[in-house]
C-alpha cells in the first residue's frame, strides 16, 4: 500500500531547521541509549538490549526514543506523567532522578526498572530523560522471577514514584535498599548507576540542542515533527478500509490452572482514527500472565507500529489517530495483588492478534502469526566440575509467520524480545555440566502454505551433573502459530522429559522438576502460520524444501501433493 | 634497483597506484579505470604512469576487493559444509537474533550454504577436548564422493570443539587432501581458533567462499607482475591492518575481505605519526557510504572480530563504521517534511548532474548548486557534471517545501552534515572517547566537502585533508607492517590461573608466531611477537583485550594484580567504571607477529620566499548567501601558504571546501591542514 500524503507547507519554521532539531532529538536518545548499554552491568541490557530509553518534552511527549526492546515502546512517558499526578507538577526539581517499577502503574513485571529525572533550562521545565531496563533480580520468591506466583507479593520489591537522586546526589539509603532486595546486588547497584548516567546524558543533550537553536525555534520545530509524523501516520490509517475487525486467542493457562486464557480484540478504523478494544479479554487470572494497563497500551502501539510507521523514529506526534480500550481488573488491566511476572506471554499474543484482525484488510503488510512466546527453559544445580553453583535461563528460538512473498523465517526470537542470541553449544557444556545432543529445525514444524511458515527447532540437554531442577515456560499448544489466506497453522511447542524411556513425560510448564545425571530434556519450538494455499505453492520450491528437509517427503506429498521421488517432470503433482 | 616502494588499490571504478621515490623522498601517484575483466590491465595502466618499470620497484603492496567482491555479489565457490552430528543447524539459525526489531517480515542474511549442503559427521569432543566419539571417517570419504559428484568448489570444515582439540578436524582435512585434488578446504581452527561454533563456522564458510578467488587472482597476478621483471614479493593488506606476502594470503583468504577500505585507517595512523597528531577520527565520504575509523593514541582502532552483511567474522579487523550517507544521498519530502538518506540514488542514475535519467536531488547535487564543486573536475576531470540538472531537481523539491532553491540546496547539505556528526557521536560516545579531542582526516571524492562543517559540529578545531585524498588507501598501505595474528581459547577464572601452563601457551605462540615471520622474510632482529589476553568480571558477556609484557610475564610474582589493574584501568576508560577487586577471567589469548619493513621518511619540504599561487574567484554559497570565493588547483599551492576562507581547493580527486572563519595552510608534507573556527 503506498502512503499517500497531501503536500503541506508549515510556515512557522523552516523544513531545514526542523529536520535538522528533528535528528537531533534522535541521537539524543541514541547517545543516551549508548551511554546505558556502555555502563550496564548485565548482558540482560548490554547484549541483549532488553532496555529502552526516551527523551521527552515538559508535557511528556515523546521527543526522541531509541530502538529498544520493542513492548517499552511509548510507555516510559507514563511514568513521568503518573509522577506528576501522584505529586504535582512542582514535585520536579533540578539535579534529581527518580525510579519506580510498580507493575500496576509502569505495566511490566518487577524487574523491569524505570529510571527517569525532570530536565531544567534557564530554571524552567524543559523535558524528561527516561530509561528502562530488565534487572536480573528483584528479591522475588525465586531467583529471577517465579513462574508459579500467585501474588505480586511475591514478585519482589515494589516501588512507586522513588527519588534516588536528590539535588544531583545519589541517595544512600535508597540505594542501600535496592541493593539488599537483589540476590545479585552488585549488579543491580551498577545496572542503577548505569541507568542514572542516561538520564544525565538526556539532560544534558537537550539543554544543548535549546543552547543551540533557543527554546522557541525548538517548540516550533517540535510541533513540525509531531504533526508531520500525525499526518504521516493519519494517511495511512486512513488508507484502511473502514470497519471494525476482531480477533481472538488464548494463552495455554495462567501457570498455575488449566483454564486456558483468552485474549479477545476488536479494531475500529473510522476515517483516520483506529480503535483498539481489548475489554473482552478474560479477568485477571491467578498466575502471573497479568500485566498493567500501560503494557496493554504498549503492545497495542507496537502491532500499530508494525502496520504503520515501521521506519521512521517514533515520537509524539505518533500514536495520535489509535485509541486502546482496557477493562479495569481484565488479564491486561490488571489490578493489586494479581500476579505480572510472565507479563508478555500475553503480550506478544495480543500483537500477533491485532495483525491477524487487519489481515484482510492490510494483506500487504500482514503475517501469519509467529511461534508466540519465549520458551524459557531453566535448569539450575551444583557443578560436579567445581562445586560451584550453576543456573542456566534462556528462553527459545523458534518459526516465525509467511507473508505475501515470503517464507517466514526459521529459528528466530519471538517479538517481545530484543536482540537475543541463543547460547552456543561451546559456552554452555563449557559453563554448565550439560551436553547439547542436539540442536536443529524442527521438520515440518511451520504451517505449510503457498509461503511457508518458518520452522520451530529442536533443543536437547542431557545432563551430566549428578543433579539439576528444571523450570519451563513453554506456551502457545493451544494458539499454534496460525495462517492466513489458506495458509495452514504451525504445529505446536512440545517438550519432553527422557524422550523414548520408561519415565518419559510431556510437558510444558512446570517448576522445580528434579533431574538426574543422563535425564534428557527435548525442547521444541512451534514453527510460524503459512500464508495462502498450499495448493498454490510452486512445486519446485516444494522440491527444495525437501532437499533443505525443511519439508519431509511425506509432507511433500500429502500437504502439498509433490512426489519428490520423481526425478523427471519438475513441477509435476500426483 | 630498488628505488620505489608501490602500493596498488583497486576499487570499483578507479585502480589507483602510489610510489614512494627513495631517490627524491616524494610520492606520485597514478590512476586508470579499473579493468574488471583482467584487472592487471588496469594496474599495469596506472603503474605506468608511476614506474618505469616494475624491476625498479623494492617494495610492493596490494590491497585486494576480489574477496570482497565475489562475497558482495555473492559470486563465491559453491561449498560443502562439514559440521558435527546434530549441529548441523548451528550455521543456519545463526544464533536466532533480530537485528531490526520493527518488522514483522524480518529475515536472516542469506546464509552462504544451503541447508542441503551441510553434511553432518559423526565424533564428538566435550568442553575439555576429549574425544567421546571418535569421528566417523566413512562420512568424510563419502562427502569427498559427494564433492567430485556435484562439483563443489571448496570445503568448509567446522567440528564443535575444534579450538581445543583440532585433531578431527586435522583428520577431515587429510582424508579431504587424499580423496581429492586441489579442491580448497578451510578448517575452522585454522581460521579463527576461538569458542563459538556459530562464529567460527561462519569465519570459515567466508574463507572457504572468496578463498578459490583470491587464490587464482593473486597468483595471476604475482605471476604477471614477475613476467615483468618484479623481484620482490608481492605483499597483500589484511582486514588487520597489517600486511602478508601474497603467498601466506592465499593460505588464509578471509584476512584479505577488508584488505582495501583499511588501507585509510593505516594511512591516518601514519599521519598521526607524521604530524604528532595521536588522535585522529577518520572519515572516507564516497557516493553512496560514509566510513568512519579511529586512531586512538596513534595507533588504529582493530577489534579482534566483526560482523560483516550480517555474518559475524572471528578475525583482527579495524573497526570500520559505515553510514548510509554519501553524495549519492536523496532528499525527498514526507508528510510536508524535508529528509536526506539514507536511501541513495547510488551510481545509476546517481545524482541528477550525472545525466543518466536520475531526477531527485541529491548532496552531490546540492553542492553543485552551492558552487563547491567544479562541475567540470568531477573525478579527475572523467565526468562534467550537469550544472542546470542538478538546479533543476533541487528547485523542485524546493517549491514542494515552499523554500528557495539555493536555501534547500545548503539545506540538504546542512542535514547531511548533522546527521554524519551525529553518528560520529554516537561512535565516540559508545567508545569513552570525547570528540573535541581529536583532529579530523578527511579523505574520499566527498569527504574534504563536507569535513570542516563536521568539525564544527563536534566542536572539532582542526581538519587534515592529506595528499592524494583520492588514494588515501593506497598512501596508507605503505606505511604499514607485518602482521600475522595467532589466538588460543584460554578459559579460566584468573584466581585459578595455571601461571606455568599459561607462560608454555605463550611460548608457543610466540614460536609460532617467529615461524610465521620467516615466512615473510622476517628475521628475529626484526620481528617481534606480541601478547594480550581477553579480559572479563566473572558473568560478563564482553572482553577487553589486555596486553601483555611479554610470553613469560605470567611467571612473574604479582602477575595476577598486574593484569587485573591493567583491565580494571582499561575498563573504567571504556565503560565509565570499574570494579577493582571484583573477580575476573581469561577468555581468550592473542599473539600479534609483527614484522618491520622499515618506516618511510618522507622529506619535510621548506616553503620558498614566494608563497604566491594562481587563483580566481567565484561565487558560491555560504550561509544562504553567494560569497566571493578563492578557488585553487592545490598542486599550484606551495608549501606554508595561508588561505582565509572561503576558498575551495581543487585537485583531481577531490574538492576540499574552506567555508567563511576557516583557515587552511599547507604543511611541510603536504596536507592541507584547516583551522576550523566558527561560522561567520
Amino acid at each position: 500500500m503506498a502512503t499517500v500524503v497531501e503536500a503541506h507547507v508549515d510556515t512557522q519554521i523552516d523544513p531545514i531547521t526542523t529536520e535538522i532539531i528533528r535528528s537531533a532529538f534522535t541521537a539524543a536518545a541514541d547517545e543516551m541509549n549508548a551511554t546505558l548499554i556502555r555502563s550496564a552491568y548485565t548482558p540482560v541490557i548490554y547484549e541483549m538490549k532488553d532496555c529502552s530509553v526516551a527523551l521527552l518534552d515538559s508535557e511528556h511527549h515523546v521527543l526522541g526514543q531509541s530502538a529498544g526492546l520493542p513492548i517499552f515502546l511509548g510507555n516510559l512517558e507514563i511514568c513521568t506523567r503518573l509522577t506528576e499526578e501522584m505529586y504535582g507538577r512542582d514535585i520536579w526539581q533540578p539535579g534529581d532522578i527518580w525510579i519506580m517499577n510498580d507493575s500496576y502503574l509502569t505495566g511490566t513485571h518487577l524487574n523491569d526498572m524505570t529510571v527517569f529525572g525532570p530536565i531544567f533550562y534557564d530554571g524552567e521545565l524543559a523535558g524528561f530523560a527516561a530509561s528502562r531496563a530488565h534487572w536480573l533480580d528483584v528479591g522475588a520468591k525465586d531467583p529471577g522471577g517465579p513462574m508459579d506466583s500467585t501474588s505480586i507479593y511475591q514478585e519482589g520489591i515494589r516501588l512507586g514514584p522513588t527519588k534516588v537522586v536528590a539535588g544531583g546526589i545519589q541517595r544512600p539509603d535508597v540505594t542501600d535498599l535496592l541493593g539488599r532486595n537483589s540476590r545479585f546486588s552488585y549488579p543491580a547497584i551498577g545496572d542503577l548507576g548505569a541507568q542514572i548516567a542516561c538520564a544525565r546524558t538526556g539532560q544534558d543533550r537537550l539543554a544543548a540542542i535549546i543552547d543551540r537553536y533557543g527554546a522557541g525555534t525548538i517548540a516550533s520545530a517540535k510541533e513540525a515533527i509531531f504533526a508531520q509524523t500525525e499526518r504521516f501516520e493519519r494517511a495511512a490509517v486512513a488508507a484502511i478500509p473502514d470497519g471494525i475487525y476482531r480477533a481472538q486467542g488464548c494463552l495455554d493457562n495462567d501457570g498455575n490452572s488449566e483454564e486456558p486464557c483468552w485474549v479477545r480484540l476488536t479494531v475500529e478504523i473510522r476515517d483516520d482514527e483506529m480503535t483498539i478494544d481489548l475489554s473482552e479479554t478474560d479477568d485477571a487470572r491467578g498466575g502471573p500472565v497479568n500485566c498493567g494497563e500501560a503494557q496493554a497500551i504498549s503492545a497495542c502501539r507496537v502491532a500499530y507500529k508494525l502496520l504503520i510507521n515501521p521506519h521512521n523514529p517514533p515520537n509524539g506526534g505518533g500514536f495520535r489517530p489509535l485509541t486502546v480500550k482496557v477493562r479495569a481488573g481484565s488479564m491486561l488491566g490488571a489490578r493489586e495483588p494479581f500476579p505480572c511476572q510472565w507479563y508478555f506471554s500475553q503480550l506478544g499474543l495480543l500483537i500477533d492478534l491485532v495483525v491477524k484482525a487487519l489481515a484482510d484488510v492490510m494483506p500487504e503488510q500482514a503475517a501469519a502469526a509467529s511461534y508466540g512466546d519465549s520458551m524459557v527453559i531453566s535448569l539450575s544445580g551444583i557443578d560436579h566440575r567445581t562445586g560451584q553453583s550453576w543456573l542456566d535461563l534462556e528462553p527459545t528460538v523458534g518459526g516465525w509467520g509467511a507473508w505475501d512473498g515470503s517464507d517466514g523465517e526459521s529459528g528466530l526470537i519471538n517479538n517481545v524480545n530484543g536482540s537475543l542470541k541463543d547460547l552456543t553449544i561451546e559456552v554452555l557444556e563449557t559453563k554448565y555440566p550439560m551436553r547439547m545432543t542436539h540442536y536443529g529445525y524442527r521438520t515440518d514444524s511451520g504451517g505449510p502454505g503457498k509461503w511457508r511458515g518458518g520452522n520451530g527447532i529442536i533443543r536437547e540437554y542431557t545432563l551430566d551433573g549428578e543433579e539439576a531442577v528444571l523450570f519451563l515456560w513453554f506456551e502457545r499448544s493451544k494458539t499454534p502459530g496460525w495462517g492466513l489466506f489458506g495458509g495452514k497453522e504451525a504445529t505446536p511447542p512440545v517438550v519432553v522429559l527422557n524422550p523414548g524411556r520408561e519415565d518419559e513425560r510431556r510437558m510444558l510448564k512446570c517448576s522445580r522438576v528434579a533431574l538426574k545425571r543422563g535425564d534428557v530434556v527435548r525442547t521444541m519450538t512451534g514453527g510460524g502460520g503459512g500464508f495462502g494455499d498450499p495448493a498454490e505453492r510452486d512445486p519446485e520450491a516444494v522440491r527444495e524444501d525437501v532437499r533443505n528437509r525443511h519439508v519431509s517427503p511425506q509432507a511433500a506429498r500429502e500437504v502439498y501433493g509433490v512426489d519428490v521421488r520423481r526425478k523427471s517432470g519438475v513441477g509435476s503433482r500426483t | 634497483m630498488s628505488r620505489y616502494r608501490v602500493s596498488m588499490d583497486i576499487g570499483g571504478t578507479f585502480t589507483d597506484v602510489v610510489a614512494y621515490d627513495e631517490a627524491t623522498g616524494k610520492y606520485v601517484a597514478g590512476k586508470a579505470s579499473t579493468t574488471p575483466h583482467d584487472l592487471t590491465e588496469g594496474v599495469f595502466a596506472a603503474l605506468d604512469q608511476v614506474v618505469a618499470s616494475p624491476a625498479e620497484i623494492g617494495f610492493t603492496v596490494h590491497g585486494t576487493t576480489q574477496g570482497l567482491n565475489a562475497f558482495l555479489q555473492r559470486r563465491g565457490e559453491k561449498i560443502l559444509l562439514l559440521a558435527t552430528q546434530g549441529a548441523g543447524d548451528i550455521y543456519h539459525i545463526a544464533r536466532g537474533n533480530r537485528l531490526r526489531l520493527y518488522d514483522i517480515h524480518y529475515r536472516k542474511p542469506q546464509p552462504l550454504v544451503p541447508r542441503g549442503d551441510i553434511v553432518e559427521i559423526g565424533g564428538r569432543l566435550n568442553y575439555a577436548g576429549e574425544e567421546l566419539e571418535p569421528l566417523d571417517e566413512n562420512a568424510i570419504r563419502a562427502s569427498a564422493r559427494r564433492v567430485k559428484d556435484e562439483g563443489f568448489g571448496a570445503i568448509a570444515v567446522a567440528f564443535l570443539f575444534s579450538y581445543l582439540n583440532p585433531a578431527h578436524e586435522l583428520r577431515a582435512g587429510e582424508i579431504l587432501a587424499e580423496e581429492l585434488n586441489g579442491v580448497s578446504v578451510s578448517l575452522s581452527h585454522r581460521v579463527a581458533r576461538e569458542w563459538r561454533e556459530y562464529e567460527r563456522t561462519s569465519s570459515a564458510v567466508v574463507d572457504a567462499y572468496i578463498a578459490p578467488v583470491v587464490r587464482r587472482y593473486l597468483e595471476r597476478l604475482e605471476t604477471e607482475m614477475q613476467s615483468r621483471g618484479l623481484s620482490v614479493p608481492l605483499h597483500v593488506m589484511q582486514s588487520s591492518g597489517g600486511i602478508v606476502t601474497a603467498q601466506s594470503a592465499r593460505d588464509l583468504s578471509l584476512q584479505t575481505l577488508l584488505s582495501g577500505p583499511v588501507g585509510g585507517t593505516m594511512g591516518g595512523a601514519a599521519l598521526a605519526r607524521l604530524l604528532d597528531r595521536p588522535n585522529l577520527i577518520c572519515i572516507d565520504m564516497g557516493g553512496t557510504s560514509f566510513d568512519v575509523s579511529l586512531v586512538v593514541d596513534g595507533k588504529p582502532d582493530v577489534a579482534s572480530e566483526t560482523t560483516f552483511e550480517g555474518f559475524p567474522l572471528l578475525m583482527s579487523v579495524v573497526n570500520i563504521h559505515t553510514i548510509g550517507a554519501g553524495g549519492g544521498s536523496l532528499a525527498y519530502s514526507e508528510a510536508g517534511g524535508l529528509r536526506v538518506g539514507p536511501q541513495s540514488a547510488g551510481a545509476d542514475p546517481g545524482p541528477a548532474s550525472y545525466g543518466r535519467g536520475g531526477d531527485r536531488p541529491t548532496v552531490t547535487d546540492a553542492n553543485l548548486v552551492l558552487g563547491r564543486v567544479d562541475p567540470a573536475a568531477f573525478a579527475g576531470g572523467r565526468m562534467t557534471l550537469d550544472r542546470e540538472a542538478a538546479e533543476r531537481a533541487v528547485g523542485t523539491l524546493a517549491t514542494e517545501l515552499g523554500l528557495g532553491a539555493v536555501a534547500l540546496a545548503e539545506g540538504i547539505c546542512d542535514v547531511i552534515n548533522a546527521k554524519m556528526a551525529q553518528a560520529i557521536r554516537t561512535l565516540t560516545v559508545e567508545k569513552g572517547i570525547e570528540p573535541r579531542d581529536f583532529a579530523l582526516v578527511a579523505f574520499g571524492g566527498a569527504g574534504p566537502m563536507h569535513a570542516v562543517f563536521l568539525a564544527r559540529e563536534l566542536g572539532i578545531r582542526e581538519v587534515i585533508v592529506p595528499p592524494f585524498p583520492g588514494a588515501f588507501s593506497a598512501w596508507g598501505m605503505l606505511e604499514t607492517e607485518i602482521r600475522k595474528d595467532f589466538s588460543r581459547t584460554y578459559y579460566t577464572p584468573l584466581s585459578a590461573l595455571d601461571h606455568a601452563d599459561l607462560a608454555r601457551t605463550l611460548g608457543e605462540l610466540e614460536r609460532e608466531g617467529f615461524t610465521s615471520l620467516e615466512d615473510e622474510g622476517i628475521t628475529r632482529a626484526t620481528g617481534r611477537v606480541a601478547h594480550a589476553v581477553d579480559v572479563r568480571y566473572v558473568g560478563q558477556e564482553y572482553t577487553l583485550t589486555i596486553p601483555l609484557a611479554s610470553a613469560t610475564e605470567p611467571r612473574e610474582p604479582n602477575f595476577d594484580k598486574a593484569v587485573a589493574d591493567r583491565f580494571h584501568a582499561a575498563h573504567d576508560t571504556r565503560f565509565g567504571h570499574a570494579n577493582p577487586g571484583a573477580p575476573v577471567e581469561f577468555v581468550v589469548v592473542r599473539s600479534m607477529a609483527l614484522g618491520d619493513l622499515g618506516r618511510i621518511d618522507p622529506v619535510r619540504q621548506n616553503g620558498g620566499s614566494d608563497a604566491s599561487f594562481p587563483s580566481t574567484t567565484a561565487e558560491v554559497t555560504f550561509g544562504r548567501r553567494a560569497q566571493p570565493t578563492t578557488m585553487m588547483q592545490r598542486a599550484d599551492l606551495p608549501v606554508g601558504s595561508e588561505i582565509d576562507g572561503p576558498a575551495i581547493v581543487s585537485e583531481p580527486t577531490a574538492t576540499t571546501v574552506v567555508p567563511p572563519g576557516a583557515t587552511l595552510r599547507v604543511d611541510p608534507f603536504g596536507s592541507l591542514v584547516i583551522a576550523a573556527g566558527k561560522e561567520l
